[in-house]
């Protein structure tokens, strides 16, 4: 009877989001898979079938290991620079106000600069990326330059340059995604008992003892959690991409994503196959990245 | 040859009413119907129909049924739709009492009619434009573009007495085709070119330089009052660079040069022609421009064209209505034509570039196919092809279309020097349409030639090899041109 | 009070400020945007609008519609997000607590989907749609929102579930209450730090998704924000007009803005709760 019930429970709990799930995303994405074993280009009503032509000649294309650079890039950089200022800002917000009678405290207006530094976003991807193509624009109308060419320098092409337009760019998804982990750390960190710094200060700790020896490791599993968020965010930087760089991907391709180029093979050279199999090898390499990142850096009760 | 391209050409921009400009003594641009042909009978007018069959209505020839909705899909682009909205549907609900339009304006083409075309719930009419237009001929290969040689073949909307085909440019006839069949309407006549600010010339009292090196020399010119000689968008619009290499290759090698590259013929990114004309255009930007302009697209760029930072700009004569709004009193709009690069040129200074574009299309499998090809009837009407022009700012490939409008001076330019050009008209370069990943590549890595990133040889060799790939890729469908 | 003047206070506040103001600038910047002229926008960055043009944003009002795919989008939204939350936290709990077959393979199956892009699927999820009926529909929207919703959400919140505690469940059991009972009066109350967080995941999700709007909604009167703003910003494009462009983005900024400053306690303490558990 209880064996019963507990599977009519869990059958009544599964049954709609399963369905939803199944019905709207895993059938489309089926069906994209069996499209990456044909040289369908979107208009056929019956696609061909061409085995595994498709990846084949995706090993051989430049432009896809170009892609694969980039998403690498991405990938070490941006959570990397995002965890460490963040880190630094919800330190500074939390602990930096030096100690004052028994506690540490955090600095004036810290509530202030957390409300600030989260704002981004709340904006739209399209919204950051059309405001930034502004604020990049290579001549003395853009943000910067315009100051730079005030200044006396030459006007640099933050998006046109390309030895430039990635930095640019990850500065961009920086510039959006800090506040977000500001916000997170700085909860981390007020969970960390006080009486931790107390003791750590009256045994003449520093500020750097302080952050190196007692925020950071208490901070690991917020860590974990961010990194891989950033880097399933550094997988689809698609919208950003689209809007932001030069002509979706450029200049010289130095920004092209996957992403990107699956969305232009598929839709602006009716490739749809070809485009399909680039999808499914960006989907084995996020899988792989999530199972790597939580493999190494397991949490105690997340399992994959 | 059974292909007198050039000549023929000619006759049809006579035709459309371009030539009227230089022939109408200062009375109002274009007041002159340049066809002749006295005054078109009113569509309205009922004579008695010379009805060749029981069935057959001259002003019906389609046997359009009124109870059958029409549903047409617009790209608002540049031109927006209430040409469409405002004009040609209530014209063919007025033709047709009692029919309905349901009407879409979109910018979004591809990605809202993809989908229909496979579930066969498609529109009747198709303005296939923009960043998202379709793939025509794919669509064309599963039956989806119905011919239109029905239409070419009706009787005009305004005059039964000829046919449909003899109101509009031939070389848009040509244009419309997909391997020797009538497939699209290509509405639109432009041409592509250099313009500048006939104000700015004047007032400097520069004469427009005829030759590469009279160019560079007004550039040093312009060089000393800080204007740079020349620009190009390296954003959304890189390809208008693309078109100026091809077109100033045309001139120098004459049109085998364009023709050989749509035909993918071996090594024809590799004539003397197109070395030539890359050769100088790049020398032209590294040396007269400014790497800054990579990075703006069209709308920007051309701003800064209004502000006169540069002097030059290529693209088509759809330029001035894009930019009426920004447009001061101290800049009016003239084309040039690109200077000549050598002495031996196949073409003279003066030659100019005039294409076909605006592509439309009737479904074939729609609700409603024979008022799809009644519409693009209407559409090509004096009527609607005038409309079109007043409302847009550019011109149709209907003969006369321009009659009675007072065209900007820039078009009314643009006007002028095709009719000097004569026999000397560039041609369209048409693998833009058949095979774009060729024409995105040779774009994008144009832009790393003008970045200073790569010689004019290693570009040449690379577009080149991507051409080699395309020709050897047997998923993708071969076209060619023998004109 | 007493100033900490110490040189680390000050250094503290030098890299907040400097960070604070790269955030306002762009914004301020982007403001005044949208009351510049063209020749304003394309000229000297530095230089403040001239007048100040209120027609940009008339413009924008009419050209975007911006107001009514507002509406359109907090009604998706809210209702996307309400189905995410309640489906979602349904099927992690299950999936995180009790044990059975299949269970392993289902929670896989959830989680890969954050792996796929989603624009791969689209034309076959179009033929889904219109299958169901539910093309050209806010209600279509929602229930397609709620499906792509589903991976993270389930990830998330099964890893919460796991941390509760077994012994609370466990002392429901015992008191006769049922397993949906036990659910809703007891461990959704204890999850509510992870409902929190994950809703306002959501909720921004949602509120950016472009690509599923574009492909399942094409009557104009059912955009959503983001196809707004994609569309005025290609009529600048061809109409070269950047200021409505600018003035069109504030009307989507500046609500957003509004409602995040007045929920900003709620929204970081919320955040917090959640991902520090």
């Amino acid at each position: 009877m209880e064996r019963l019930r507990k599977y009519g429970f869990v059958i009544g709990f599964l049954i709609v989001p399963v369905t939803l799930y199944v019905v709207f995303v895993i059938s489309p994405y089926i069906q994209a898979f069996q499209l990456s074993l044909t040289s369908w280009n979107g208009y056929q009503a019956v696609p061909n079938f061409v085995g595994l032509e498709n990846f084949t000649r995706l090993f051989k294309d430049e432009v896809f290991w170009n892609a694969l650079r980039t998403h690498g890039i991405v990938l070490l950089v941006m959570p990397l620079v995002v965890l460490a200022l963040a880190l630094v800002f919800s330190f500074l917000l939390n602990l930096g106000g030096g100690s004052r009678g028994a506690g540490m405290r955090g600095v004036t207006g810290s509530t202030f600069y957390k409300v600030v530094f989260f704002a981004p976003q709340v904006l739209a991807v399209a919204i950051v990326g059309v405001l930034w193509k502004a604020i990049y624009r290579p001549d003395e109308a853009g943000v910067i330059n315009g100051v730079v060419m005030k200044l006396g320098g030459e006007p640099i092409g933050w998006m046109s340059d390309p030895d430039l337009a990635l930095w640019s760019l990850i500065a961009v998804m920086c510039w959006q995604a800090v506040g977000f982990y500001v916000v997170l750390f700085s909860a981390g960190m007020s969970a960390i008992p006080k009486d931790y710094f107390e003791a750590a200060a009256l045994d003449g700790a520093g500020r750097f003892t302080l952050f190196f020896r007692i925020t950071l490791p208490l901070l690991r599993d917020t860590l974990q959690v961010g990194w891989v968020y950033l880097g399933i965010a550094a997988f689809d930087c698609f919208a950003l991409v689209n809007v932001l760089t030069l002509d979706a991907g450029g200049p010289d391709g130095v920004t092209t994503v996957l992403p990107v180029e699956i969305f232009k093979t598929a839709f602006t050279y009716s490739k749809v196959g070809y485009a399909s199999a680039m999808g499914v090898a960006l989907f084995f390499l996020t899988i792989t990245f999530a199972v790597l990142t939580l493999r190494v850096t397991r949490r105690e009760k997340i399992e994959l | 040859m059974s292909h007198p391209g050039e000549i023929t050409r000619r006759d049809l921009l006579r035709r459309i009413g371009l030539t009227a400009v230089v022939v109408g003594p200062g009375a109002g641009l274009l007041s002159a119907c340049a066809t002749g042909g006295g005054t078109a009978a009113s569509p309205s007018a009922s004579a008695p129909a010379p009805a060749t069959s029981a069935a057959f209505d001259p002003k019906n020839p389609f046997a359009v049924d009124a109870k059958k909705g029409l549903e047409v899909v617009i790209f608002t682009g540049g031109f927006k739709d209430d040409y469409a909205t405002g004009l040609h549907q209530p014209m063919y609900t007025k033709a047709h009492a009692g029919a309905t339009i349901k009407h879409t304006g979109t910018q979004n083409v591809g990605t809202m009619l993809r989908p229909r075309f496979l579930s066969g719930e498609v529109p009747d009419v198709v303005n296939n434009s923009g960043p998202e237009a379709m793939d025509v001929a794919a669509l064309a290969a599963e039956g989806h573009v119905a011919e239109l040689t029905a239409l070419w073949d009706a009787p005009s909307f305004d005059d039964p007495s000829k046919k449909v085909r003899d109101t509009v440019t031939p070389a848009a006839l040509e244009e419309g085709k997909l391997n020797g069949k009538d497939m699209t309407l290509n509405y639109v006549v432009s041409q592509r070119a250099l313009w500048y600010n006939a104000k700015l010339f004047q007032e400097k009292g520069w004469t427009l330089p005829t030759t590469m090196e009279e160019f560079k020399a007004l550039g040093d010119k312009a060089k000393a009052e800080g204007i740079h000689l020349f620009a190009y968008p390296g954003q959304k619009g890189p390809y208008y660079m693309l078109w100026n290499m091809l077109y100033t290759a045309a001139k120098i090698g004459g049109n085998k040069a364009i023709i050989d590259i749509d035909n993918l013929v071996d090594n024809a990114w590799k004539s003397d022609a197109m070395k030539a004309s890359v050769t100088a255009w790049h020398e032209i930007f590294t040396k007269y421009s400014d790497k800054s302009y990579l990075g703006l697209d069209h709308t920007q760029t051309q701003v800064k064209h209004l502000q006169n930072k540069f002097l030059f700009y290529p693209t088509g004569s759809w330029l001035e209505g894009e930019m009426a709004k920004d447009k001061p009193e101290t800049f009016e709009y003239a084309i040039a034509p690109f200077p000549s690069v050598t002495t031996a040129d196949a073409m003279p200074y003066g030659a100019i570039q005039v294409g076909s574009g605006e592509v439309f299309f009737a479904t074939a499998k729609g609700q409603n196919p024979q008022g799809a090809l009644e519409y693009l009837r209407i559409m090509l009407s004096k009527e609607g092809a005038k409309g079109f022009v007043e409302k847009t700012g550019s011109l149709t490939i209907v003969n006369g279309s321009a009659d009675g409008v007072e065209l900007p001076p820039g078009l009314a330019s643009a006007a002028k020097a095709t009719d000097a050009a004569g026999p000397n008209v560039i041609t369209s370069a048409r693998f833009e349409g058949w095979y774009k990943e060729l024409f995105d590549y040779a774009w994008a890595q144009q832009n790393i030639l003008m970045g200073g990133r790569m010689t004019v040889e290693e570009y040449l060799d690379k577009v080149q090899k991507k051409a080699d790939d395309v020709k050897a890729d047997s998923s993708i469908a071969k076209q060619t041109r023998d004109a | 009070m007493r100033r900490n003047r110490s040189p680390f206070g000050a250094l503290s506040h030098l890299a907040l400020i400097v960070w604070a103001l790269l955030i306002i600038l762009p914004l301020l910047w982007t403001f005044l945007a949208a009351f510049k002229n063209n020749t304003e926008i394309f000229g000297d960055a530095l230089q403040l609008p001239g007048e100040i043009r209120w027609d940009n944003w008339v413009r924008a009002w009419e050209k975007a519609q911006v107001g009514r795919y507002m509406v359109n989008t907090v009604i998706v939204v809210f209702f996307g997000t309400l189905g995410t939350m309640l489906f979602g936290s349904m099927a992690a709990y299950v999936l995180a607590r009790y044990k059975f077959i299949g269970s392993k393979l289902i929670y896989l199956l959830f989680v890969s989907g954050m792996a796929f892009p989603v624009f791969l699927a689209i034309t076959p999820l179009f033929f889904v749609v219109k299958q169901v009926g539910l093309h050209d529909s806010l209600f279509g929207l929602i229930v397609v929102y709620i499906a792509y919703s589903m991976p993270f959400t389930v990830f998330f919140l099964a890893a919460f579930f796991r941390t509760l505690p077994e012994a609370i469940a466990e002392a429901a059991k015992i008191d006769g209450a049922s397993h949906t009972r036990t659910f809703f009066q007891v461990m959704l109350p204890m999850a509510k730090p992870g409902l929190v967080s994950i809703t306002i995941f959501n909720v921004l999700g949602q509120w950016n998704q472009y690509l599923l709007p574009l492909a399942l909604i094409t009557d104009r009167d059912k955009y959503v924000i983001t196809q707004g703003i994609a569309d005025i910003s290609t009529i600048a494009g061809y109409e070269a007009d950047w200021p409505a462009l600018f003035a069109a983005m504030n009307l989507a900024i500046l609500p957003v803005l509004i409602v995040y400053i007045i929920f900003q306690r709620q929204i970081q303490s919320g955040l917090g709760a959640g991902a520090v558990k």
